[in-house]
């Protein structure tokens, strides 16, 4: 080797090696900076419980996943940015007690009384419901096929411990169909999409029912979520065998067919505070009957707070005093309960509750469901199921709906390109 | 009966006292009862609101009557004690119940149908309250041969009015193929159908997604007129495209309707396309256009996800090119994207400078009319109390067209109540509700 192949190697080492390295470098960084940004949700106010965020926060999202939480993050790194300042930016919500396995036939089960995910979800800042119980081991592959693989919002459910599910049919009582084994196997079959098990109607005295859908939940370790359609059964026997993480809902109901959590002289009963102690956990579960002001007001007054803000969605609770999942958090906004608190019900306490920790939080990393959620204020009217009203001053609306980084509602074009005038 | 008979004169008086006595105690009687009657006769009151009802020509403060499942009186005031029930609606719109023109509620488990028996197909109940509409005309999802199916599954479960144009193809919305087979066209069933076996839900025929040339459009209109009703024409798939100027001159009957008015598509070699009504250079409505109008032919907006462009609307209206109706094209597709709901899609006529009368028209006696069912979309008393109460926000908010482009406006319609055949079907705000109170404990 000569001198100057030796000068050259120097040269090379020194400039061009570290030029190069830096060229890549620099667009490197620059490329990342700048493309990997699809979406950036600038201005906003991040509520996200899980990770204790209460303020103006920008989020970036970057390939359907959450890609950065910061306070200002540069508009220039991103592909797209929609200014949402003024606007509260959150978790995607998560209905925990809808019927959504909608079809051609009469009543709920691959029926006309339940209602499409997509037709209500969006529109309401939600990005994930909870179908109660809908279908059985029997019926489910057919929910899974015709609705759950169908649908933009995602569609998590509680598998009936009635093998056909939520029919109006008698057969749903037949105890012989109340499979624990086929229950269970349904649902580590489908772990993505099952998660705990319903235990529905019943109108007999026999403990069986409720015993096998509690058994079928603790093979799984998954919830036991109960509804309110077991007239034969004491409220305080129910909640005595129903462990911590079990959910109630109905919560607060004023119904023949369950006592009270609410007693005559408007206190909640002692043995009610005593299981919410435990950790049983109290689903809203609105729905045409299931909720009444002088059991929630009381309620929440005397520290029995619902855990998560299910609407009982179906076809006859749609128009009545429920409406929306927006609607029925705007109640407890109006009596008295914080934004913060209330978003936490409506996302991170209802994704733990189902073990799905994976949702209902901004982590970096995580899907990108985000609901972006405007308070109005003017003069609202709220009703329940018994037709009285509450007056307010503020209502949540979602402005903006985002489903693993892809929009999928946008109330007022916050997205959208102005209209270029005179073209 | 004569009663001749003679008498004393005292007995005479005497008489002639009873009479009168027994005259005045009937007065009093009848008087009473009236009394009585009119207190209750009222079930409803409206009471405070701003009327608009196009038909009548009313637009102004008005109170409304209902009794029963009809409108039973509307007068400039009318004392709320004459009524069981009095809602205060100052400050808010009535008009007559919603009639969304153009809609896909054939709601079934079909996954691999457009909308016939399929979820592309919403339910009418979950759209149609909430945002004033009483009437929706499903357009052409079923046809002759699964319109049975239509009926028990949704029309018959449905509490909003469902009434539909029938397919010209025997077997409905399945897919783009079904749509194609001039072999299941078939007039004589589909007039059957509509003037012998359900006259009172199928108000015409619809013609859709065809890829050739006029066959589908003409078998339509023979259709119509074997059923004397008229046809409603998505014309959006035919390669290369029609010219719409023969079909509102030569193949359309004064009455017929062309949905998707606003469209604007990039006309596709393979897959054809639309032609559209304002010229795409210059942006002028073209002049058959105005013509065809005038010949009576029907222009309704059936917004959908595809159908509405801002550069063929806002240049229309200028240019004084209004639609006779103005409808959603509701199906999954549509629902969460620039379409929303009804009252989204009436606010963003408002925003596009239209006057709110002209909105109401074109959403209540216009579509009324096109379809001939004179019995709706107006408020004359005796007709069945279909009826929608707005709430005009003001603020600032956006409305986008189907590329994602966006105007801003002013104003927002928002159904505060709805009523259908007399019945509260969506209270927004509870205004019909009474004041809930912590009740008194029980000792």
């Amino acid at each position: 080797m000569n001198k100057l192949s030796n000068f050259r190697r120097l040269l090379s080492s020194v400039f061009i090696v570290p030029l190069v390295i830096g060229l890549l470098f620099s667009v490197f960084a620059f490329q990342s900076k700048a493309q990997d940004i699809d979406l950036l949700l600038k201005g906003g106010h991040v509520i996200d419980a899980k990770n204790n965020i209460d303020r103006k926060m920008d989020v970036a999202i970057s390939a359907g996943k959450i890609f950065r939480v910061a306070a200002d993050i540069p508009a220039g790194t991103a592909k797209k940015v929609v200014d949402v300042s003024g606007l509260i930016v959150a978790p995607g919500l998560i209905n925990m007690h809808t019927h959504v396995y909608a079809g051609s036939n009469s009543g709920f089960t691959d029926g006309t009384s339940s209602q499409l995910p997509d037709a209500f979800a969006p529109r309401a800042g939600i990005t994930t419901v909870v179908d109660a119980g809908t279908s059985g081991w029997r019926t489910f592959p057919d929910f899974k096929a015709k609705v759950i693989d169908n649908s933009t919002t995602r569609v998590l459910a509680f598998l009936s411990i009635a093998a056909s599910g939520y029919s109006n049919d008698k057969a749903q009582e037949n105890i012989a169909e109340m499979d624990v084994q086929k229950t269970a196997e349904t649902i580590n079959k489908y772990a993505d999409n099952l998660v705990g098990v319903r235990i529905g109607r019943y109108d007999g005295t026999e403990w069986t029912p409720f015993d096998r859908a509690s058994e079928a939940a603790k093979l799984v370790n998954k919830p036991l979520f109960v509804e309110c359609h077991l007239p034969m059964y004491s409220l305080e026997d129910q909640l005595n065998k129903m462990r911590s993480g079990d959910i109630m809902t109905h919560a607060f109901e004023n119904v023949s067919e369950r006592m009270t959590v609410v007693d005559e002289q408007g206190k909640v009963r002692p043995f009610v505070l005593a299981a919410q102690k435990r950790g049983v956990l109290f689903d809203i579960g609105h729905g045409g009957g299931g909720f009444w002001f002088n059991q929630a007001v009381p309620s929440f007054k005397q520290g029995l707070w619902p855990n998560s803000f299910g609407t009982d969605e179906h076809r006859t609770s749609m128009n009545s005093g429920m409406k929306t999942m927006l609607n029925v958090m705007s109640k407890y906004l109006n009596m008295g309960m914080g934004i913060p608190d209330i978003i936490a019900r409506g996302s991170w306490n209802a994704a733990k509750s189902i073990k799905r920790d994976d949702l209902g939080n901004l982590s970096v990393g995580s899907v990108a469901d985000i609901a972006v959620l405007s308070v109005n204020t003017g003069k609202f009217g709220f009703v329940d199921s018994g037709n009285n009203k509450i007056n307010g001053d503020r209502k949540f609306e979602a402005e903006l709906t985002v489903r693993a980084g892809k929009i999928i509602w946008d109330l007022n074009g916050l997205s959208a390109k102005s209209m270029v005038a005179n073209k | 009966m004569m009663r001749i008979k003679t008498t004393g004169i005292s007995e005479f008086f005497q008489q002639q006292f009873i009479r009168l006595a027994q005259g005045i105690a009937a007065v009093l009687v009848l008087v009473l009862i009236t009394a009585t009657v009119q207190a209750q006769e009222i079930d409803i009151l409206l009471k405070g609101g701003h009327v608009i009802d196009p038909k009548n020509n009313i637009n102004s403060k008005m109170d409304v009557a209902i009794v029963g499942d009809k409108i039973f009186r509307i007068a400039a005031d009318i004392p709320a004690n004459t009524s069981k029930k009095t809602i205060d609606i100052s400050g808010l719109y009535l008009t007559p119940g919603i009639i969304d023109m153009h809609a896909h509620v054939f709601h079934g488990a079909d996954v691999n149908s457009i909308s016939a028996n399929s979820p592309g197909g919403l339910q009418a109940d979950a759209f149609s309250f909430r945002a004033g509409v009483t009437t929706v005309v499903d357009a052409g999802s079923a046809g002759w041969r699964n319109f049975p199916l239509f009926k028990t599954q949704v029309i018959d479960r449905s509490q909003t009015r469902v009434l539909a144009f029938l397919n010209v193809v025997g077997r409905g919305m399945v897919t783009r193929y079904d749509q194609q087979d001039v072999t299941d066209m078939n007039p004589e069933m589909n007039a059957y159908m509509i003037k012998k076996l359900h006259p009172t839900i199928l108000v015409g025929i619809k013609s859709a997604h065809y890829w050739g040339d006029f066959t589908s459009v003409d078998k339509a209109v023979e259709s119509g007129k074997l059923a004397n009703v008229p046809v409603i024409v998505d014309f959006g798939e035919h390669s290369p495209p029609n010219s719409i100027e023969s079909l509102f001159m030569e193949h359309f009957r004064p009455g017929d309707i062309f949905t998707h008015t606003f469209s604007e598509h990039a006309i596709s070699k393979t897959t054809g396309g639309r032609e559209s009504i304002v010229d795409v250079k210059t942006r002028k409505v073209k002049p058959f256009v105005f013509a065809a109008q005038k010949r009576g032919i029907i222009f309704d907006v059936g917004h959908g996800a595809g159908a509405f462009n801002f550069n063929q609307a806002i240049p229309a209206l200028k240019q004084g090119f209004m639609p006779n109706t103005i409808s959603t094209d509701l199906y999954n597709l549509s629902m969460n994207a620039a379409m929303k709901d009804m009252t989204n899609v009436m606010s963003k006529f408002l925003a596009m400078g239209m006057g709110l009368q002209d909105v109401i028209l074109r959403t209540t006696w216009n579509p009324a009319q096109v379809i001939k069912r004179p019995d709706l979309g107006h408020l004359t008393v005796g007709s069945e109390a279909d009826i929608a109460v707005f709430n005009l926000k003001k603020g600032n908010f956006g409305y986008m067209d189907v590329g994602r482009t966006k105007i801003s406006g002013t104003e927002k319609l928002e159904a505060e109540l709805t009523l259908r055949a007399g019945r509260v079907v969506w209270d927004l705000n509870g205004i019909s509700a009474p004041q809930w109170e912590m009740p008194a404990p029980n000792n």
